[in-house]
């Protein structure tokens, strides 16, 4: 690696929240034209020194260098005209202004005329940036209320590649793109590769980063551990790096074979809401189905409809004995548990302790006569989250305090506590970091063993495979295909029913 | 984390903001009026005044744990003031006590209806509410004074007060603290779609809560005119704010959620109650003690919000 390749250099960086150490002499290099992965568990500090490098914190201590010169932004404006441009995980636009106004927040003064707005002029220069990036269907003009997910995200990397910048961090954003999302943001980084700049991309899919990045830099517990260059490259090296221990390469199941199981525990009827469109299936006892397809496709709104959360505006929903599932009461009435997509948006109440969390849904089961006591919720949350392993402090810690895979961790043990038949799972790996992925396979496995029921929604197609006994893939709201285990599967095969 | 850290510190502060603040008025008033704060005269007014703070205080803290809120509450109260008033004189003093408390937890039922089921924010709700309430009072007692039947003010004994007092600090604690509904209410300040998502009907806790409020402000309503013998139209004009200022200094979040504690509404309630008594002690005419109240309203906001987590303080 040569000195005058470098593009970045970090040195010797610390990085402290409280007793919490961050980075401990953290130092990697960047060079110019290269997309380096940055990769390790939930908590090993790749958002931190990310987040340090576009100056939206401090580091204790320190150094960095740009092209050899040192480089101390004191805030994010400085970094962006250092040419650093960040995409962050969480979503950072304001749904009531326009997408125009969105990109150009902050900047507005470039097109002030005569002491007013030019808002034609803003548009206009939005939407050169939106179709520079290859997002040309999304109108600069349309409230960013209107927009979905994928398409607000879209909006921030048009907003970030505006200013052309020599480094751009991408912080876990392709979990919430589709293909064609990720399409857009991959030509990007090709782009920018061939010019001669620089990416830094985080991503907890492994198989994204072996795809993308040129070089990966494992963390762990905020400790640098080591550099891959591409040729190297190997699932199971990599995962023991981030892990720490070796971890097997199959966690998904093992078994070839779909459930046979005729019992029918929940009926979709010929469904019509939004943008889905006439679709009708059967959960079998034992059974996992798993739902594929883009991020648009519609099938996140159908574990909502199955929830009894959205009223579908035609057919029904209905629970084995024929019980239509018309709000979340009777869904929960018949056993069925529901976790959304954004988890800590509608899942979980964040500002709320642990024991507040997985108590929640199964007061009726605590409660001794009229009185609820800490005593017995502390039982039931032992008794519910036996086997998961949430690492906490104690059953008072606030949610927001964990990482995102022991937060899916309290999701599911308030619905193991309550006792659930059905579970309808809406992403249940999404962002989250290796070793809990596998747990939460393992316990979906388990429930399967035991006969409970689940639906399981994912925008990953591997996961899909792996654990289901059959897949559906929905394609613009209506289903495109259907598959049995026992087909061998693979991504390939069902990309051209997704697309 | 840094972060934890600081909410870590925000809420042990928040745990001794009532503290502070009952110390503070304890020690400056006790100097203020050379002790005269504890004779028996002033503890006998702290314990009637307290009376109408606490109970609405307790109402408060279970809307604020859901994140509602309810201004109409002092003419909620002087509205079953003046229906109790005028049924006893009408028909007997024993019909009008359930007619005073019935009268509350319609307006309380209103109020629920109108804030779950059209979905009109409580504050703007219950504002509304408050300005009509404030017409009915003068509809009802004709723009004068009503007087009530003699043998009413017999009804205003120690053992009622005590009795009203004990039952709404125990009540109060049990059900925010050790039942399902005090749990819920908590979680329906705190994250709405997730209680909604775990199959819980929010609107129906919420209708509830609205509901013993207006019943609290009933009985309210009965004990002022047991107390004074009379309905007028500025009965209860003083209850609401008393029992915001309360809530706020008893640090119970007006936002909602796990970190509203009962203890705060006693606190609260002492620390305000102990205010009025002092100030009254100390011949502050009534619109100077509003005064006074409402910078400490405004302190006790200020100081006691974790502001980081917010934009607007509502």
């Amino acid at each position: 690696m040569s000195d005058e390749n470098l593009l970045l250099k970090v040195e010797h960086m610390y990085k402290s929240f409280g007793i919490t150490k961050a980075l401990q002499d953290v130092s990697f290099g960047l060079r110019r034209g290269q997309v380096l992965g940055l990769i390790g568990e939930n908590g090993s500090g790749k958002s931190t020194v990310t987040s340090i490098i576009a100056a939206l914190q401090p580091a204790d201590s320190g150094e960095m260098f740009l092209e050899g010169k040192p480089y101390a932004p004191k805030n994010s404006v400085e970094a962006q005209e250092h040419g650093i441009a960040m995409i962050l995980q969480e979503k950072g636009t304001f749904d009531l202004l326009t997408v125009a106004k969105n990109i150009f927040v902050g900047k507005e003064e470039r097109f002030v005329r005569h002491g007013f707005l030019d808002g034609k002029a803003m548009v206009r220069e939005a939407q050169k940036a939106l179709d520079t990036i290859g997002a040309d269907d999304i109108r600069a003009e349309k409230p960013l209320a209107s927009l979905n997910f994928e398409e607000r995200k879209l909006v921030e990397v048009a907003r970030a590649m505006y200013n052309d910048p020599t480094i751009l961090v991408v912080d876990e954003t392709t979990t919430a793109l589709s293909r064609n999302g990720r399409d857009i943001l991959y030509k990007i980084m090709e782009k920018m590769k061939s010019e001669g700049k620089s990416v830094i991309f985080i991503s907890h899919d492994l198989d994204e980063i072996m795809e993308v990045c040129d070089t990966v830099t494992i963390l762990r517990d905020g400790i640098y551990i080591d550099t891959i260059e591409k040729k190297d490259y190997e699932p199971a090296l990599l995962r023991r790096l981030m892990v720490g221990r070796e971890v097997s390469d199959h966690y998904y199941r093992t078994d070839m074979e779909s459930c046979k199981n005729p019992e029918v525990v929940l009926r979709m009827d010929h469904v019509s809401c939004k943008d889905v469109k006439d679709v009708s299936f059967e959960l079998h006892k034992g059974e996992i189905l798993g739902f594929g397809g883009l991020g648009d496709c519609g099938m996140h709104i159908l574990g909502n409809v199955a929830f009894g959360l959205t009223d579908p505006d035609l057919g029904k929903v209905t629970a084995g004995d024929g019980t239509v599932i018309k709000n979340s009461q009777v869904a929960m009435s018949k056993k069925i548990a529901y976790i959304s997509k954004n988890r800590d948006q509608e899942t979980l109440m964040v500002s709320c302790s642990i024991k507040d969390n997985v108590c929640l849904a199964s007061y009726d089961k605590i409660k001794k006569g009229p009185f609820v006591f800490k005593k017995d919720e502390n039982q039931f949350i032992k008794e519910s989250s036996e086997g998961l392993e949430i690492k906490m402090r104690d059953t008072d810690q606030y949610v927001m305090e964990l990482s995102g895979g022991n937060k899916q961790k309290v999701a599911l043990a308030k619905w193991l506590g309550f006792g659930a038949d059905i579970f309808i799972l809406d992403c249940p790996t999404r962002g989250i970091d290796i070793g809990v992925k596998s747990n939460i396979y393992q316990l979906m496995i388990r429930l399967r063993e035991e006969g409970k029921s689940i639906i399981m929604i994912s925008e990953e197609l591997a996961e899909v495979i792996g654990m289901s006994d059959r897949v559906i893939i929905l394609k613009e709201g209506k289903i495109s295909g259907e598959f049995t285990r026992e087909q061998q599967l693979t991504e390939l095969m069902l990309i051209d029913y997704m697309v | 984390m840094a972060k934890t850290d600081t909410k870590q510190n925000k809420i042990s502060f928040q745990n001794i903001f009532p503290f502070l603040g009952l110390a503070l008025i304890l020690v400056l008033f006790t100097i203020l009026t050379q002790g005269k704060l504890f004779s028996r005269a002033a503890l006998k007014s702290t314990l009637n005044d307290g009376l109408y703070i606490l109970m609405g205080t307790a109402g408060f803290t279970f809307l604020c744990a859901e994140g509602e809120m309810d201004f109409s509450i002092g003419y909620n109260m002087g509205v079953s003031c003046a229906v109790c008033c005028l049924v006893a004189n009408a028909v007997n003093i024993y019909v009008a006590v359930p007619a005073a408390i019935l009268t509350g937890i319609v307006i309380g039922l209103v109020n629920g209806l109108i804030v779950t089921k059209t979905h009109i924010m409580s504050m703007i709700a219950t504002m509304g509410m408050m300005f009509i309430l404030q017409g009915l009072v003068l509809v009802l007692l004709n723009g004068s004074v009503l007087q009530a039947p003699l043998t009413m003010l017999k009804m205003y004994t120690d053992p009622l007060k005590i009795f009203l007092l004990i039952a709404t600090v125990v009540l109060g604690y049990l059900l925010l603290e050790k039942t399902k509904f005090g749990r819920v209410a908590k979680a329906v300040g705190a994250c709405p779609e997730a209680v909604r998502q775990t199959g819980i009907n929010s609107d129906r806790i919420k209708l509830i809560t609205y509901i013993i409020v207006g019943g609290i402000c009933g009985i309210l309503g009965f004990v002022s005119l047991a107390r004074t013998g009379s309905a007028t139209n500025s009965t209860g004009g003083t209850l609401m704010f008393n029992a915001l200022c309360a809530t706020l200094m008893g640090a119970v979040p007006l936002t909602g959620g796990p970190t509203t504690k009962f203890r705060g509404a006693v606190l609260g309630t002492l620390t305000i109650s102990f205010l009025v008594t002092g100030m009254t002690l100390l011949r502050i005419s009534a619109t100077n003690q509003q005064l006074i109240k409402g910078l400490i309203f405004l302190v006790a906001v200020g100081v006691s919000f974790d502001r980081k987590n917010m934009k607007v303080i509502k």
